[in-house]
């Protein structure tokens, strides 16, 4: 057969390109069952470490930092002891740090060294589907982790309400879900995991102490507060410490629309970008 | 190549099929017709596109030119439903080490969506087929190489393909392994289903395939059954003389009548001939003093050998 036999690929309309990008209603829930099989085993241990160490701090910092910060507490945290301002806060920068994290090592994994991923896009999964089941499952563990933490606020009395712990953890896993989402993305281009250092050393850890979880944002400079309000944690934490004083919530929804769109955002793209990884 | 159609239904079709990687062509306008019921064989060394092939198949590599059906489908615009009728199975391990050898089987059936209860009977069924019962429970890890092959293939299977494919399934396997794989492939295949497989493994292809193409850089250059392509492109018996120190000082006057051709390799003179003892003893009437010799029927190899210049595992 001659080269001007064959035929050129037909280019995909703009219907069918969209529609190769949107996830399958139902299939996502498989690659979600998948990951829960993986983890059964060492839920608790996974989850529990995750929280068990922002207690830690909580603990030390709360009795430490709240005798140094002495009688000024009330002038930074409005009246509330130094633990009850900052014991929701950490919970939401924990979620954070989960999400993070397990959209990091665990999605790389999955491409470069168990390789599954490569046998799961030659099911009638699509990549979206996989990159939709696998983040929903980050926001399941954080909302189980959450879930753990927002027991021993209620326990130890500085969360007050059950609704509002309930909501504590509805916040949080938004949290969650708004890092994992983006640092998926960031890791389904990686080769290597050295990557993540940089993301963790220079953004997650970072973005704690900008976010207002130990002294209000406020106290930032003005570009810094800017930029603050750019990321995700600073919506979380504002959120979680409105619910667990149950004071006012100033501009709650932008707080939750920003959440909400790096979350969709981050899904997005992670979706594009794994596709393009998985089918060349 | 001869591209009519035999009454057989072809369950795969490609006409023209062209994969490029910016510069470099990967799969250079191949035709080939995959029948239903058939063991069919892509036979190629190393880089010949095979791997490449099998992936625009399942659909997971779209295709730069040309014309490809599975089941009468696009895989461009249907690749979820052709997936969820193919078994695949990978050229490097794609098992996940943190679930049992079982729950493999149960986890990936899902992902076809099918019911529990239909995959945990076949799930069952195939660990039997595939002699890994009583490793059901096992986690993945300790595995030896065959067992977590014979696994990756039960995987495969657990969504009753139309068709199976294999990329390069017993590469890294000791020869005990490979034959209990290859018994495996052959049961399987007189099941009723289809096997389509990649191999650079000569007497792999021989042994297994109904009908195969021998691919090499990029393009098929012959199609046939095996005996086809021996009896096309090789002569009935080979003679092998070895020299250790080389064959580059052999004049092609003293090679030219012992045989119908000769090959030149880097140690070996390989001549096809009718009779291997009668071009034996002319080779010696022509003043060769090999170090060894070995007179044996034709084979796969020397088809690539004829086709290409070149020795598969050069
Ligand atoms: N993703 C890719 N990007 C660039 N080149 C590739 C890619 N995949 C394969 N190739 C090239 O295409 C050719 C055929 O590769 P492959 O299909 O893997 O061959 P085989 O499986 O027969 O060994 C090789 O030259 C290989 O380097
Ligand atoms: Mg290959």
């Amino acid at each position: 057969m001659s080269a001007a036999q064959i035929a050129p690929r037909r280019s995909r309309g703009l219907f069918s390109t969209i529609g190769a990008y949107l996830p399958h209603p139902t299939r996502w829930r498989h690659v979600f069952g998948y990951m829960v099989a993986v983890y059964r085993r060492e839920w608790i241990g996974s989850v529990f470490s995750g929280f068990i160490e922002p207690l830690v701090v909580l603990a030390g910092l709360g009795i430490g930092l709240g005798v140094l910060v002495g009688d000024r507490a009330a002038e930074i945290t409005g009246g509330v002891s130094y633990v009850t301002y900052i014991a929701p806060a950490l919970m939401a920068s924990q979620a954070m740090q989960f999400g993070a994290g397990e959209a990091a090592w665990p999605i790389l994994g999955r491409i470069m060294w168990v390789r599954i991923y490569h046998a799961m896009v030659a099911t009638p999964l699509k990549p979206t589907d996989i990159i939709v089941g696998a983040i929903l499952f980050m926001g399941g563990k954080v909302a189980f982790a959450a879930a753990f933490f927002a027991g021993v606020l209620l326990v130890a009395g500085i969360a007050t309400s059950p609704l509002g712990a309930l909501a504590m953890i509805g916040v949080s896993t938004l949290t969650g879900l708004a890092f994992a989402a983006p640092v998926t993305a960031f890791s389904v281009t990686q080769k290597t995991d050295q990557g993540f250092a940089i993301i963790f050393r220079l953004i997650i850890t970072p973005l704690t102490f900008f976010s207002g979880t130990y002294f209000p944002i406020e106290s930032l400079p003005g570009w810094a507060q800017l930029l603050s309000w750019c990321t995700p944690l600073a919506h979380g934490v504002a959120l979680a410490r409105g619910l667990a004083l149950g004071t006012e919530i100033p501009n709650a929804a932008t707080h939750v629309a920003v959440l909400a769109a790096w979350t969709i955002g981050g899904t997005v793209i992670a979706s594009i970008l794994f596709r393009r990884r998985m089918l060349k | 190549m001869n591209l009519s159609t035999s009454n057989a239904t072809a369950l795969i079709r490609a006409r023209g099929l062209t994969k490029t990687f910016g510069e470099r062509t990967a799969v250079d306008a191949i035709n080939f017709d995959v029948r239903d019921g058939e063991f069919f064989g892509f036979l190629g060394p190393n880089g010949a596109g095979k791997t490449t092939t099998m992936r625009m198949i399942a659909g997971v590599s779209p295709r730069t030119a040309g014309t490809l059906e599975i089941f009468g489908n696009d895989p461009d615009t249907d690749g979820p439903r052709i997936r969820g009728q193919l078994g695949v199975v990978h050229q490097q391990e794609t098992l996940d080490q943190e679930l049992t050898v079982r729950e493999n089987l149960l986890i990936f059936g899902r992902f076809f969506g099918i019911e529990r209860k239909e995959i945990a009977e076949r799930a069952d069924q195939l660990l039997e087929l595939f002699q890994l019962s009583d490793r059901a429970k096992d986690q993945v890890e300790p595995l030896s190489g065959g067992m977590k092959r014979r696994l990756s293939i039960a995987r495969s299977l657990i969504n009753a393909p139309r068709v199976l494919m294999l990329d390069e399934p017993t590469t890294g396997l000791d020869p005990q392994a490979r034959h209990l794989l290859w018994d495996a492939l052959q049961r399987l295949k007189r099941s009723g289903t289809t096997i389509v497989l990649t191999t650079h493994y000569m007497d792999e292809a021989e042994q297994l395939c109904d009908r195969l193409v021998v691919m090499d850089q990029a393009k098929i250059v012959a199609e046939g059954s095996p005996r086809q392509l021996i009896e096309e492109h090789a002569s009935r018996e080979v003679l092998e003389l070895r020299f250790p120190e080389g064959t580059s000082r052999i004049s092609k006057e003293t090679l030219d009548g012992i045989g119908d051709r000769y090959e030149r390799l880097a140690e070996r003179v390989i001549i096809g001939c009718e009779n291997g003892e009668a071009a034996h003893a002319r080779a010696l009437e022509h003043g060769l003093t090999p170090e060894s010799w070995l007179v044996r029927r034709s084979g796969l190899e020397d088809v690539f050998l004829r086709l290409t210049g070149r020795s598969l595992d050069e």
